[in-house]
This record gives C-alpha cells, structure tokens and sequence, in this order.
C-alpha cells in the first residue's frame, strides 16, 4: 500500500549530518543466538553482525544481532537482550523485533556507497550488495537494518529470501496453514471433546443455522426466518450458506430472483430494530428494467416482514461515498504525513494536510450515511435496503455502523465481535483482496476494513463510556489483519474459507466433522496471541465500572428490548427513575411526533428536513448510551486517530501524559469498585442471619478485568514511567525514517544526477 | 443532518449561572446541557446502586437508603429548583432546550450543591434574575432576536446596569439570551429588510467570539436602546464607574487573600544570600508598572539599580520571577535594553546580569530568551530600543524566540472568529483552522516557555525573558514556563497565584489589552495575549489530563470574567493604579467566587505529580482547536462528552460502595463479638483521586 508511484520523495534530509563516528570497536558476539519458532516454522536464511537502527540521529542505541528470515516472520535478535523492562503489550507469538511476512508491504534495499535503491520483489535478483533494509510495514511501522559488518553475500541472501517469502504464490503458503495443522495436533490431548464448544470461543461465528436464528429472536424479528438455499453455495459464491429472508419469499422466488443479482446476492437480513424496520443489504441489479421488476417483487416481501406494513427504502450505497480505491490513496496520504515524511516538515501546516488527505472526509463521509440510515430505521420507521454493486465493501461498513449506532449489543466486545463475523467475514467482504495477502493485484487493495476501525474509533473517542472495549483493542485487532494464522483476516467468502479449510484438513490428518473453529480458529480467540492479563487492556474501565454496579451474574447488561429505553421518542432516563422530580408526561406527547410540528418560525427562515429535526431533536436531550448513539459529524468532531497513526512516531510520543494516564486513574479505580463488590457479596453472605465471612477476599484477584490496579496508599500518585501517549505500543526502534543527509540517495532525490545504473533508475520509478 | 443543537455552551459551561448569588454573569449560556447528559446518567447510576445494594441486604436498608439519599438531596434540591427555570434559560439558542430538561439532570443538584450562603437573587418582575447591586435600566417589548441558527425570536429585552436580557415566551420552550455587556465589543446597526420601516438592526459584536444581532422597533416612546447599551457597555466612556464597583455580592472567602507576595516569594525560599525582597518600588517610584514588592539580586546598590532603570524601556528592572528549589537558577523578567542606534552601553546594566549569572552556583552562563522576532529586535533599535549585545555581556547567549506581537495575535483571533462564528466551513475546516496561525502562534509560545523551562531544568542556567516592555510575551513565557516547572501553580490556588503574580502584579495591560468599559474598540492596543495564555494551559491539561488540579471550567470561567467587569480581578493594568481606585476594597475578587465553591473548578483526575517538570510535545500534532471555548456559541459544535464526567460518576459509585462495604462492616463488628481485626476497611484510602462527587 505503500505508495508505488511516489508522488514525492520519500526520504527527505532534514537533519543534520550524522557524525560517522561509527568506526567504535564492534565486539562481535559470540554467543549463538537462536530464534524463538514457532510449529512448522523454519529458518530460510540468516545473517550476522547486523545493526538495526534506532533513531535517525544517530547509531548510538542500535542494537547489535542477528537477522533471519523465516517461512513466518522477519526476526532480529539482539546479541544483548535489552536491558529494560518490557512494560508494553508482549505478543506470545512475536518476538518484540519480529516482523510477519504478512505484514510487509514493501522490502527496500540500498546500498549506499553505490548510490543505489531497490524495492525487492518476489524472485528478483540483486546486482549489488545492500548496506541496508528498509521493511516497510502495514501496521504503519519502518524498521532499519544496516549491513555494513554483516557477510555481503548473506546480507544480499537474507534481503532475497524476505521479499520472496513474503510475496506468497498461493494462499496454502502463507504460514498459518502450516501452523495452525501443527497446533492442532500437538494440542490435541489437551482438548477435552465436546466439553467447550468451540473450544470456549463466545463469539458466534454464523457459519451455523442456530447463530442466525439466535440473532433474529435477540432482535425481535419474527417475520424472518434462515434459509439454507445456498447450501454448498450453489446459489452464490460469495453469500454464505445460511441467510436471513423474509417469512413472505419461497426459496423458489429467491431462486428465481438471484439470476439478476450481481454474483447472486439476494437481499439479506442484517438486523431488525425494535419498532420492526428491518436492515437488508443487496447486491446491484445489473439491467435497470430488472431492477424495477425486482423491486416490485422483493420490497413487498420486506413489507410484510414489518409489524406496521411499513416502506422500504433503498439506499444506493455506492452512489453516495468514496469508493475502494479512493479509501486506499486516502489511507496512503495520511500514511506518508504521519510516518514518512520527516516530521518538523508536516508541522507547519499539520491541519491542512490531515485535511488534503480526504482521510477524515472519508471518515465522516461513512459515518453520515450510516446516521441517515439509523434515521430512517429509528425515526422513520422504515426498513432500509443497501445496495451496493457487490455488496461486499462499502455495505459492510454502512451496514455495521449503522447497527452499531442502534443496538448497545455490538458496544460490548462479544458483540461487536459478532458484528464483524456477521457483517464483514460472513457477508464475504474480500479480505484476502482487500488486504493483498498474496501481493498480486495492488489495484484490489483497500483499507476498508481499517476505515471502519477508525469509524467505530471516532463514535468511542465521543462516547468514552458506551464501548466495552478500548483503542488499543481496535489497533490490535487492526494489527491481527497481518498475523496469518487465524482464519477470520485470509480469505475473500465462505466458499472459499470452506474449500481451503477443506483441503487443509485432508492434507494435515484432521478428522471430518472436526469443528474448524477450533482447527483453524478465528482471530477472536485472543488467548493465542496475548495473556489473559494482556488482554484486560481491551477493557474499558468506564463501561465495566459503570456496569460494576449491576453486573451481578456476570452478565453485563445486554440489549434491552423495551421501547421505553429504545425508542429515540422516549430515549432518556425512563419515567419510573425519574423519582418524580417532575411529571415529564407534557412534554412526552409533544416530543411523540417527530415528524410534525415545524413551528412556523422556524421553517421561514429556516428549512430543516425531517431527518435534521430528528438529529437535531436527539442531540438537545441526553444520550442513553445504552440506546441509540449518534456520532457529531461536524469536522470539528472527527479527530485523527492518534494513537494507530502515531504510535510509532518517536517524536509525537508524550513521555508520561496522553490519554492514557486518564485511563490508568479510571482503571484503578474500577479495580478497587470491584474489590468493594466483592467484599460486599461477601459481607451478604449465602445466607442473611450469619456473620459475614471477609476471609481471604483477593480470591477473584484472577477475574480483575483491569490492567491497572488498584494502588496501595504507598504508591506514588502520578502515572509510571512508562505511559507515554504511544501506549501499550513503543516507538522505540519501529519507526527509523532515514536521515540521511549527505549521502547519495539525498542528493539524488534533490535533483543530482549520480544515479546512473539503469536497473536502480528503473526500479526506483516502480 | 447536523442539526446538532440544543447544546451550546462549553465543555462544562461557564460562569456561575447556577448559582443563586450570581445567576446572570459572564459566563451566561453555558452548558448545563454537558452535564446533563452523564448528569442523568448519575441519577441512574444512583438508582441502580440502590437498586442493587437493596436487592443485596436486608429488608430494611432500602427504605433507609431511600429516606437518606432524599435527606441528601432535598435542600440542595430545592435551591435549584427554584432556579432551574432561568439555568435552562440561560442558554444562548436555548430554544433547543426542552422544557423538561430539569427533570432529566437532576445531577444539577447533586453535583453542585448550591451553596447556603450569599444573598438571594432578585427577580424583576419575576422575569429577569438580578444580581445584588444590580438595576433594570429598562425593558423592551417586541424585540425580535436574529438567531443565526433557526430565525427569528419574538421577545422581551431588558437592559439592566450588567447584562442584556432578551426573554420570549412564544416557542415550545421558553428562550432566554443573557449576554453580560462587558463583553460587548462594539455596537453596529445593521439593516434589516422586511420587517417594516421603524425597524432597526443593532448587533452586539462581542469579545468572546459571538456577535448576537436583533430587531426592534423605534417607536418614540421607547428609550434609544442604543444609547442605553452603549452607556452601560462602555461605562468608562460615559464617566460612569464599572460594574464591579457596584456589584454587591458577599462571598465567604476572600478572593483578595490568595495571593501575598512575601508569602509566595517565602515558598520559593527568598530571601537568600544573593537575592533580596526590595521595597524599593514601594510607592510605584522606581517602576510604575511593576509591584510594590521586587525581588532583586542582594549584591547590588539601589544606586546603580537606578541606572539599570533607566536603560530598560519603561524602567522594568530585571527581577526574579522563580527560582530552582535546588540549582538556584532563576527565572528574570525585565523590558528590552534601551540600546538605540549608536549601541548604547550600560555598564551597571550588565554588571547586573553577571551578578545574575553569579547567584546561581550551577552554570557559568546566562541565556537571554528575547520573545520577538530577531528582525523586529532589530528594528527596535531605531526606536531607541533593542537587545543585549554578546559582546558587551559576557557569557550570555542570546536566543530569539521568534514570536510576533501583539497586533498579529490579534488578527490571528479575528480570523478565528470567522472560523468559528455563526457558521462553519466543513469542507474545509482544517485548513481554515490552519490559516488563522492561531495554533501556530500557540505552538511558538509553548515551544519558547519549554525551552526556557529546559534551560533552567537541564541547563541549570539562569534565564532572563524579554520583549519590547516586558508585560505581554514576556508574562505569557515566565508564566507558562513556571508552570511547567512548579507543581504548586498547577493546583488551583497555585494557578490563581501564578495569574496574580506574573499578569495582574508584573503590569500586563489588562486594560488595555481587553478595553474594559471602553468604546473605542478599535484601539490597537487590544489583543487577546491573556486568552493566548489560557490556551496554552488548555494544551497542556490536555497532554497530561491528570497533572492540573484545575478543570477546563475553570479556564473558560476565568476567561469569562476577564472581560465581564462583574470582578477586579483583571480591571486596570498596573498595581498602581489598583490601588489608587481601591479596588481591593471596592469589588470582589474573581478568587472569591472560585474558591467558594471549588469543587465545581476541580479535576477529578488530579494527581500531585510532585516535583515533576512536565515537558508537553510541543507538537502540531498534539495541538487542538479548543473548540469548547472558541465554538461554543455554535450550538452544532457540541462539545463530547468529556471523560472525566464518567470520573466523576464512577467516583460517586465507589463513594457508594465504599459507604455500604463501611456500613455493613459497622454492622458485623457490632453483632458479633467476634472481631476481625485483619480486615480494615482497606481501600477507603484508595487510588489518588479527587473524590469530589
């Protein structure tokens, strides 16, 4: 994604020279440094004496190791393990200088010397022998290697070995299937058959008739029901084999009705409101007398699904907003002011960049369609149909936004798990293509699904209290889409996941009818890549501490399906807590109709849509963030996601503030709400008559669901040292832009004409 | 589909309009509506505890719990409720406000408690709240409010001696705009078509940013409401006294007190054996824009401190502002040298910065930070001004910090009322933002105080500040610098010293610079410099939101009574001249209302980071629009929903539990004999948070 055709030079001098003070006596070392593998994984290719840059200034903290290339990762180990503490998020998988092959998105090579610059493809070769690396990364990082003391024919070795192992020819080649076939096998006997589903996995994967039918009574809609017309996917490639129509349509009239769709895509059920407006999204019709003709059979089903015969409006998706690629070259200018080009030079007009980047636009651009939706399934009462040419990338980003608006469900982490196994991985959204896994067509890459992160991130930086989980869950999750070894982020379809999964479980001895999730498990199961104590940074303490109240059971308040807390004309605090402080039943029936009641004042000087009264009606009284949210969309409300796009930007790092030290103080203190609750379920007893027993009560010392604890009296108030604003990631040694200054490549890229051979020239435009 | 309205008002709302003794102030339209949103969210956290604590106990805590939560409430309720009419009111485009907003925050009254003192509010003809010392000049019928954001409203506008009341009746809700007058920047008559012959435009163009316009009728028995407004806008122009002269409130703490100099200079640990405390400028001889109190290095003769005088523009001495608790270098601000064309020389002058230099221990070297551009530095020299020379004062190293003056800032501040009022540009909003400069200028600012602050904390070497006189940049540096360097003006109090040592003792023109009273509002003397300054401290609660004691409120509240004349605090620009018109004696202290209620003005995440300098990231990238100052009077550019209003009801939870997990613990000890010593009741000291609920 990294910008083929550069626009403008990527590597800008801007420092000043670097004293060549390098010629320090270079112990080399001795011991034998060995890399941590994981199952199936192999050594392809090593070097020694390789430097990895710290910092541009100058080379005083680079590290000193070995660099290796695996069939999973690009993996340095440092001849001294670092001194310091690791106080941020510790991969169990990755080393802290790994990186997955996955996660590469452009291999360069120097040599400095000569002058020379090659971006390494797959099966290339190499005519002079590099003094650098550069890794370009997709989760935003730039790492360095310097090979002056290392063996140049190994340094040139290692260099081809990445950008091939990192150019996969076939899915089956990327590691995960290599990986995950070990793992089953040697985790096996500590499986228990049957005893966990799903090996435990909450989330529902909807690859099952029972999910969809669960999802249907959770929301109330009973005029739906799944149906298995797709089965074997003999419908369409890309829907899944189970979807959600309505009562009114025959699997005969679905039939009938695919052949006009684009890869077959009937409409399908996503989500019913309480008031019984349905989402529905679709693929486009090809023939427009089709289209009508479709539309007179279909809109009348959905119609009937609706408890008030209420309209369907259908909403043209990809008329309206940005499309694939001009998401991509939006993601691929915030990349370059955020990461790449030298810092002091986007400070001058910072705003106006993040602004000529479209990137924010974009942002809102989704976000205000998505709340035109929630208008009119809430206000409107209607039921919505998307329809998107394939229906499987913007429509998956509308389509859980706006769900994500209406139900307090997907705010909880399970749920919006489920959110994104319903929308994006079952509906088919091309991941595989989206992501560019297999770096074939680069016109197919587009950073949609980071788009709705950064969506979801925008609704949680304005309601800090309505998710259940935090930013640091959203850039995990964002940097999981590079770890190859779950099945969520590898494939385009279900078919396709089906048809892979199958054959992997011929070729690696996998019994039939064994469970894939647990055979090739989902990205959702968190405990592969991160401890359980890691993964209480997902938690968000305003939302678990405003649960802790009335979390009882374990269960956090979930969907409540009464119109009084739901329903935007009732939304707010409901008459029975208002403790009769006042008898609100006036202003109730005036606030009833949403519709009407445009005072003549206002509509003379001012005209204001039905849809504008509604937000604007919304906004004027209090949110329920366990009702419906609506994100502000002016500019002013949208904000860069600071900690995704900044996080290794050594010089933005904020040593002992950003935001995070809010959310330390809000930790802590949910932590020792918990351990009041705890003392008081205690205190309560099994039973009322006897004294309580307060014995040893740290016992659910292992439930704490907070990363910060409670402190002593003795701890020192103010925050650790090592929050900074780049928490729980570290810009140390990820972002090492190249200074530069004086060398050939700088003057080339000021206009000197040195570069001489053709293969350097050639290469360098690619 | 932004019709985003119903809440205007700052991230907490300003002003204390809530409560009883000074309903209508400087900060009128604020946001209760911030509150509400959590506010309601309290109450039912509130239920919801007693819901769940009563389904955990026995029969019969719950009626206890009830009848207790409601003996909490009750008369702080009652106060509010009385008031909740006009609180709703009270804000600018309130016709968004429903009607039964009350209902639905009831927080009002729980987290502000009114306070049982101070006297009530007056209301004239049970329509408009008056404050004591207060007086109506007269009420209009039939005005008509042009709001910029749903039309025209059809009302009452009542002109009192402090603010302008504009009441209607006539929406679903009713509608009040409260506008204090000395935020009134200029009047203007405008034209306003269709509305008949007699009619006239008039728009307030007011200082904070908003420029509200009505419509009225000339009709010969109405008195000139231009003419009212101008007399009470501008009192000084009309030889009448500011409204703080007779505004009559009575507050149970002295705001006067806060700030004692020899007190301060005591804390810094002054007098020392090279610095003295000088009474030199006593009566306002030596310097009659600095204070009464200097502090000045030990090892040197009145005499000669004299001559410096005289070689520093306007006769600003160099004097200690801070000093380091452990390398004793020291923070000096002084104007710029008179150097003039022919290079003039000082030889005490320079004397004086040696023995500067020499007071601290720690370094062999003095840095000058000059404020101004290096061109303009230059410049000066024409005009008789200009800067030290390296050659004529040894071992100093003279740095420019580039910032430009007083006239850019202003301009830049005009252009982001533009921005930001009535309507924005959202396609290009950030650009428009980045074409202010305004966060420029503030990045310079921040960048100029951290590498004093760095100088003095790395470098252990003393500083001296400058710019042309030594009371505009050079107080927003000294000041801004401090606060990076001392924990104690990030605490409340300490802030309020900070304020009244560095601006309202040093001589920054307030005055001047706001143009309190004064109709000539196009005197190039006014700039936004102290406004400048209150960014900057926004920046940096906002890179390290739990190293400030106080809260945003605080600094929109204090920006609102710099230009309300409802306090002293910030009327005339020097020491001097506040003494002469007695203002100690004759109005109240903004420090006054703060302190009385400092709760309100408290950051629930405030821990001491004792001894900690902090560096904010002097960064664009970490630089923000404070869009809940600047855009608050665009009711679609609500502010979200803070974080620490979640705080604060988590804060209130834990209270909750803590006291039932004590209760209960009180209960057990007391049934059985049995004591169980090994379980205190722990976590009551808990994690280091303000439980202000």
């Amino acid at each position: 994604m990294f910008s083929v055709k550069p626009t403008k030079p990527t590597f800008k001098s801007y420092l000043p020279p670097v004293p060549t003070d390098v010629k320090k006596t270079i112990e080399p070392p001795l011991k034998k440094l060995e890399p941590k593998l994981l199952q199936g994984e192999i050594v392809v290719n090593e070097v020694n004496f390789v430097r990895k840059c710290i910092s541009a200034e100058s080379s005083q903290d680079d590290l000193w190791g070995k660099l290796i290339c695996t069939n999973f990762k690009v993996s340095f180990i440092p001849s001294e393990a670092s001194s310091k503490q690791n106080s941020h998020l510790s991969h169990l998988l990755l080393g802290e200088h790994d990186i997955p092959l996955a996660c590469l998105e452009q291999v360069v090579t120097v040599n400095d010397t000569k002058g020379k610059k090659k971006v390494l493809g797959s099966n290339q070769k190499l005519k002079f022998n590099p003094t650098e690396l550069i890794l370009y990364c997709k989760d935003l990082r730039i790492i360095r290697f310097c090979f002056v003391e290392a063996g140049p024919e190994s340094a040139k070795k290692v260099c081809l070995a990445i950008a091939h192992y990192s150019h996969p020819a076939d899915l089956p080649l990327l590691f995960g299937f290599e990986y995950q076939g070990r793992r089953y096998h040697e985790s096996k006997g500590q499986r228990v058959n049957g005893a966990t589903p799903r090996g435990g996995l909450q989330t529902p994967i909807f690859d099952r008739p029972s999910d969809w039918d669960r999802e249907i009574k959770r929301t109330g809609a009973s005029e739906w029901r799944v149906c298995s017309i797709n089965e074997s996917y003999a419908i369409s490639p890309s829907l899944p084999e189970n979807i959600v129509v309505p009562v009114s349509l025959t699997d005969q009239d679905l039939k009938q009705h695919s052949i006009f769709f684009m890869n077959q895509r009937v409409p399908h059920w996503c989500w019913n409101h309480p008031n019984g407006s349905a989402l529905v999204r679709m693929a486009g019709i090809g023939d427009p007398l089709q289209q009508r003709r479709i539309d007179q059979r279909v809109f009348p089903a959905i119609t009937k699904s609706h408890p008030q015969r209420s309209e369907v409006i259908r909403s043209d998706v990809d008329k309206c907003l940005p499309n694939i690629q001009d998401i991509q070259s939006a993601f691929i200018k915030v990349r370059q002011i955020c990461v790449i080009d030298p810092f002091e030079e986007s400070e001058e007009r910072w705003l106006s960049s993040i602004e000529n980047t479209r990137w924010l636009e974009y942002v809102r651009a989704f976000l205000k369609h998505s709340a035109e939706m929630v208008y009119l399934l809430d206000g409107k009462n209607t039921s919505v149909i998307l329809q998107e040419e394939e229906d499987r990338d913007l429509n998956c980003v509308v389509s859980s936004l706006v769900q994500l608006m209406l139900d307090p469900h997907y705010r909880s982490l399970i749920g919006f798990q489920s959110l994104v196994q319903k929308e994006w991985v079952m509906a088919g959204h091309r991941f595989l293509d989206r992501c560019n896994h297999l770096k074939k067509n680069d016109k197919d890459e587009s950073p949609l699904f980071m788009l709705f992160l950064d969506c979801v991130w925008q609704m949680m930086n304005q309601y800090p209290a309505a998710f259940e989980f935090t930013e640091a869950y959203l850039t995990v999750l964002s940097d999981s889409m590079w770890i190859p070894l779950f099945s969520t982020f590898l494939f385009n379809s279900s078919k396709q996941r089906a048809q892979h999964l199958m054959d992997f479980a011929k070729n690696k001895a996998i019994p039939q009818g064994e469970d894939q999730v647990v055979y090739f498990p989902p990205v959702w199961e968190w405990s592969q890549q991160f401890s359980t104590k890691d993964q209480t940074l997902f938690n968000n303490p305003m939302y678990v501490g405003k649960g802790a109240a009335c979390v009882q059971n374990g269960e956090v308040k979930t969907f409540r399906r009464t119109k009084k807390t739901y329903s935007s004309t009732l939304r707010g605090t409901p008459a029975s807590l208002r403790n009769g402080l006042k008898a609100g039943g006036d202003s109730l029936t005036r606030r009833g109709s949403l519709l009407s009641e445009l005072r003549p004042d206002f509509s003379l000087v001012k005209d204001e849509s039905p849809s504008e009264r509604f937000f604007r009606d919304w906004f004027s009284r209090p949110a329920d963030l366990q009702g419906l949210l609506i994100p502000l969309l002016l500019p002013s409300h949208l904000a860069l996601w600071k900690l995704y796009f900044l996080r290794w930007v050594p010089e933005a790092c904020i040593a002992k503030g950003g935001p995070i030290t809010a959310y330390h103080k809000l930790s802590q203190l949910v932590d020792e709400m918990e351990i009041l609750q705890s003392q008081l379920r205690q205190y309560k007893g099994p039973s009322p008559g006897r004294t309580p027993r307060p014995s040893s009560s740290w016992s659910l010392s292992d439930q704490r669901r907070m990363y910060f604890k409670a402190s002593s009296p003795h701890d020192p108030p103010s925050p650790p040292d090592f929050l900074t604003s780049s928490f729980p990631f570290t810009p140390m040694g990820n972002l090492c832009r190249r200074g530069g200054y004086g060398t050939p490549i700088s003057k080339f890229l000021n206009g000197a004409r040195i570069w001489l051979s053709t293969e350097t020239l050639e290469n360098d435009g690619l | 589909m932004e019709k985003q309205a119903g809440a205007v008002g700052a991230a907490d709302g300003a002003g204390p309009n809530r409560k009883p003794w000074s309903s209508a102030t400087g900060g009128p339209a604020t946001g209760e509506t911030l509150d509400s949103p959590t506010g309601s969210h309290v109450e039912w956290c509130k239920q919801l505890i007693a819901a769940t604590i009563s389904s955990q106990i026995s029969g019969s805590v719950p009626s206890d719990f009830t009848r207790d939560n409601k003996a909490r409430r009750r008369p702080d309720f009652m106060v509010s409720k009385r008031l909740t009419p006009r609180q709703q009111d009270s804000q600018d485009e309130g016709l968004y406000y429903h009607g039964d907003s009350d209902s639905e925050h009831p927080s009002n009254a729980l987290n502000l408690p009114a306070l049982r003192y101070g006297a009530p509010v007056t209301m004239f003809q049970d329509q408009v709240p008056l404050l004591p010392g207060e007086s109506v000049q007269t009420t209009v019928k039939d005005v008509m409010y042009i709001c910029p954001f749903s039309g025209l409203v059809n009302g009452t506008l009542t002109i009192t001696d402090y603010k302008l009341y504009f009441t209607s009746m006539e929406r679903e809700s009713p509608f009040v705009l409260d506008v204090n007058l000395g935020v009134i920047s200029r009047l203007e008559t405008i034209s306003v078509p269709n509305q008949g012959e007699n009619t006239k435009g008039l728009e307030l163009v007011c200082k904070d940013m908003r420029s509200p316009r009505f419509a009225y009728k000339t009709e010969e028995s109405h008195p000139d409401v231009v003419e009212l407004l101008s007399k009470h806008a501008f009192p000084l122009s009309h030889s009448l006294p500011l409204f703080s002269f007779l505004y009559q409130e009575q507050f149970p703490v002295d705001g006067w007190k806060v700030y004692d100099p020899a007190a301060e200079y005591r804390r810094l640990g002054l007098p020392n054996e090279s610095w003295a405390i000088s009474k030199m400028n006593s009566s306002y001889e030596l310097c009659d824009t600095y204070p009464s109190i200097l502090v000045v290095p030990t090892h040197i003769t009145e005499d000669d401190v004299r001559r410096v005088a005289v070689f520093r523009a306007k006769h600003r001495i160099p004097v200690l502002s801070w000093i380091h608790p452990e390398t004793q270098a020291t923070i000096v601000r002084c104007s710029q040298p008179l150097v003039g064309p022919s290079d003039r020389r000082c030889k005490e002058d320079e004397r004086f910065l040696q023995i500067i230099m020499d007071a601290n221990a720690q370094s062999h070297k003095l840095t000058i930070f000059d404020a101004r551009q290096s061109s303009v530095a230059v410049t000066n020299k024409a005009k008789d001004g200009g800067y030290e020379s390296e050659s004529f004062y040894p071992n100093v190293e003279l740095n420019f910090l580039e910032i430009p003056n007083i006239h850019v800032m202003r301009e830049s501040l005009r252009k982001m009322k533009d921005v930001v009022y009535p309507t924005i540009d959202e396609a290009h909003w950030h650009s428009a933002i980045d074409q202010t400069h305004w966060l420029e200028y503030i990045r310079l600012l921040l960048a100029g105080a951290a590498k004093i602050a760095d100088k003095l904390e790395s470098g252990k070497t003393s500083v001296v500040v400058h710019c042309s006189d030594g009371w505009d940049r050079t107080a927003q540096l000294t000041s801004l610098a401090m606060l990076m360097l001392d924990s104690h003006y990030r605490t409340l109090r300490g802030f309020q010293v900070l304020v009244e040592k560095e601006w309202v003792s040093f001589g920054h023109k307030f005055a001047a610079r706001v143009g309190h009273g004064d109709e000539n509002h196009a005197n190039s003397e006014r700039s936004p410099l102290f406004v400048q300054f209150i960014d900057c401290v926004w920046q940096m609660t906002r890179q390290f939101p739990a190293a400030f004691e106080f809260n945003e409120l605080f600094l929109i509240t204090v920006l609102d009574h710099l230009y309300s004349c409802l306090f002293g605090t910030f009327l005339y620009s020097s020491e001097q001249e506040r003494a002469a018109k007695e203002v100690q004696t004759n109005t109240v202290s903004l420090w006054s209302y703060i302190n009385s209620q400092p709760e309100d003005f408290t950051n629930p995440f405030y821990v001491d980071y004792e001894h900690h300098v902090l560096c904010p990231l002097v960064s664009s990238r970490h630089l923000e629009l404070w869009t809940a100052y600047y855009a608050r009077w665009n009711p679609r550019m609500r502010p979200q929903v803070p974080v620490h209003q979640t705080l604060k009801e988590l804060l209130f939870l834990r209270a909750e539990l803590q006291r039932r997990v004590e209760e209960l613990q009180r209960d057990a000890t007391s049934r059985s004999s049995s004591s169980f010593s090994e379980h205190s009741p722990s976590h009551s000291a808990g994690t280091p948070l303000h439980s202000v609920v």
